[in-house]
């Protein structure tokens, strides 16, 4: 699975890769599985060096990477972090990813940082400030940015919009790419009562470059259904099932499967890939 | 029903909320179903969480130490009292030893806020930037010049520390914690605190020994680094002391060379 020459241009294949977590890196530089790509934390690799950067250099140079931000704070109504953007721009430029991202949430505001993808108001407001922030960040990058769209757990009631157009005139407006999370969009549309196929048939296909899946947990005792992206378990057979309509809308994509707690053995994580790396296959089949 | 909030209103109406400074942001949330409060609960409560593992995950030592309760129950204050103020979760916690130290809870562990402090050193050594040592010929060309005009730059990872307790033996202890505790209050300790090899190594050295290295981590000049080590013990041997610090490759440039990659 080695790539002879790495560099930015190599891309990301729409193959099923998975998110590189701490507990999985040293098996990964020992054993060199065959995984098509990883994606990791950009903010787990903003200092200036140490062991995890001599990792990541090592597996750079054998696999295509993909750069995830969960720190952006796209979405704050204070300016953009540029010192986070400062040490990101280091980071892509060290490590010339196929493909950087961050979400569309917010996550600061008034210097006070919570630390968490919190949701934004669908408003006209925030879509301008989204939009604006998202130019930003191409032109401090000089390259195309992916923005996902996020679980959430609760909705404004003076939204101007559902979430599904903020996200698709975001992508419209921006220029940008979307990473579509089809687990979010299944979490979100039991947590707040849509289709989540209408959803994804409103998303900008042909900005797709990337489709993340993950699992999620199920709170009882509650008077309504509310999910929570937990990113603790397997993937869902609902989120399975949207996947393939995904697919179907957008074509094959790189898939990433996330785990971010209860992180199981780097197996878990395979047969996860190797089950998207089958619906993947049967798009291709289907398209050709 | 008042005019709807601008997205900064809103914002920190929602950070307030999160923080537990009150609910106000509420009325600008749907419930469907659920009380407004019940959904924002859910955000308090993944930010406290996600902020108390960072510091579970930076200060596993302190935690050992004094055990699930009194860990999380001092982490809940801390993030109230010093919230994060950085979107990189390394961050976070710089502040804890001094905290513990102003604890009353904590006023009988006086060595908890060194052992917290020996934590968070190791997470900065971690993280510290490469560079690579001094070779030879540039330690041979620095032995002709003047003790008062030679400098050295320390690689970056060098961290130290100095506490009246036995904080290395103890935090050693906590490792692997078999036998009985080694009294806390059995002297003092003078650690360095370095990275080889992308490993954290520490090692306590004698009160001069670190006075000297730490006028010289602090861009003093050699003869002064000395001196103020003879201050502490006047058989201070300089020699040894500069030749471990090459031999550890922690000797990074002599004056203004070049060497920091």
């Amino acid at each position: 699975m080695s790539c002879l020459l790495p560099h930015a241009q190599h891309p990301i294949p729409a193959a099923a890769g998975i998110g590189l977590r701490a507990p999985h890196i040293a098996r990964v530089l020992q054993e060199r599985p065959r995984v098509p790509w990883f994606e990791v934390h950009s903010e787990n690799y903003f200092a200036a060096g140490g062991p995890m950067h001599a990792a990541l250099e090592r597996i750079r140079a054998d696999y295509p990477l993909s750069l995830h931000g969960v720190g952006l704070s796209l979405g704050s109504a204070d300016a953009l972090d540029v010192a986070h953007l400062g040490r990101l721009r280091q980071l892509v430029d060290r490590y010339q990813p196929a493909l950087v991202s961050d979400h569309i949430c917010w996550g600061a505001i008034g210097g006070i940082h919570l630390n968490d993808l919190l949701p934004l108001p669908y408003t006209w407001e925030a879509l301008d400030l989204v939009v604006s922030r998202v130019q930003q960040v191409q032109d401090a990058l000089g390259r195309e940015f992916l923005v996902e769209n996020v679980s959430s757990y609760l909705n404004f009631r003076h939204a101007d919009m559902p979430e599904s157009a903020f996200v698709a005139e975001l992508v419209r407006r921006s220029g940008c790419g979307l990473l579509l999370d089809v687990n979010n969009v299944y979490v979100n549309s039991v947590n707040h009562g849509f289709d989540p196929g209408e959803y994804l048939r409103a998303m900008p296909h042909a900005s797709v470059r990337e489709i993340h899946l993950a699992g999620f947990l199920r709170k009882d005792r509650l008077p309504v259904p509310l999910l929570i992206d937990s990113h603790s378990r397997p993937v869902a057979d609902e989120v399975w099932a949207l996947y393939r309509e995904a697919l179907e809308l957008c074509g094959p994509q790189p898939t990433l499967i996330e785990w971010d707690q209860d992180i199981p053995e780097l197996e878990v994580l395979l047969a996860e890939a190797a089950r998207a790396e089958e619906e993947l296959h049967a798009c291709r089949t289907a398209i050709a | 029903m008042p005019a709807a909030p601008r997205l900064h209103e809103l914002q920190q109406g929602f950070a307030a909320a999160v923080l537990g400074h009150g609910d106000d942001v509420a009325a600008w949330i749907d419930g469907a179903g659920l009380d407004p409060a019940a959904r924002l609960r859910i955000y308090r409560n993944a930010v406290a969480a996600t902020l108390e593992a960072a510091l579970h995950d930076t200060f596993p030592t302190v935690h050992a130490l004094v055990g699930e309760d009194f860990f999380d129950a001092m982490a809940a204050r801390y993030r109230q009292r010093h919230p994060s103020t950085c979107g990189n979760l390394q961050s976070f916690g710089g502040a804890l030893p001094g905290f513990i130290e102003a604890m009353p809870q904590a006023r009988s562990l006086g060595y908890l806020a060194d052992i917290a402090r020996l934590d968070w050193l190791r997470q900065l050594t971690v993280l510290a930037p490469d560079a690579t040592p001094a070779d030879a010929h540039a330690a041979a060309d620095a032995a002709a010049v003047e003790p008062r005009q030679l400098h050295l730059r320390l690689h970056p990872s060098l961290h130290l520390l100095h506490s009246r307790w036995a904080v290395l033996t103890l935090w050693r202890w906590c490792q692997s914690p078999v036998g009985p505790a080694p009294r806390p209050d059995r002297g003092g300790e003078s650690v360095l605190l370095w990275r080889d090899g992308g490993e954290v190594v520490m090692a306590a050295v004698d009160p001069a020994t670190f006075r000297c290295i730490d006028v010289l981590a602090a861009g003093g000049d050699v003869a002064a680094a000395h001196r103020a080590a003879m201050d502490l013990d006047a058989a201070f041997d300089l020699q040894p002391c500069l030749r471990d610090l090459l031999v550890q490759g922690l000797v990074v440039a002599f004056n203004n060379q070049e060497g920091c990659t």
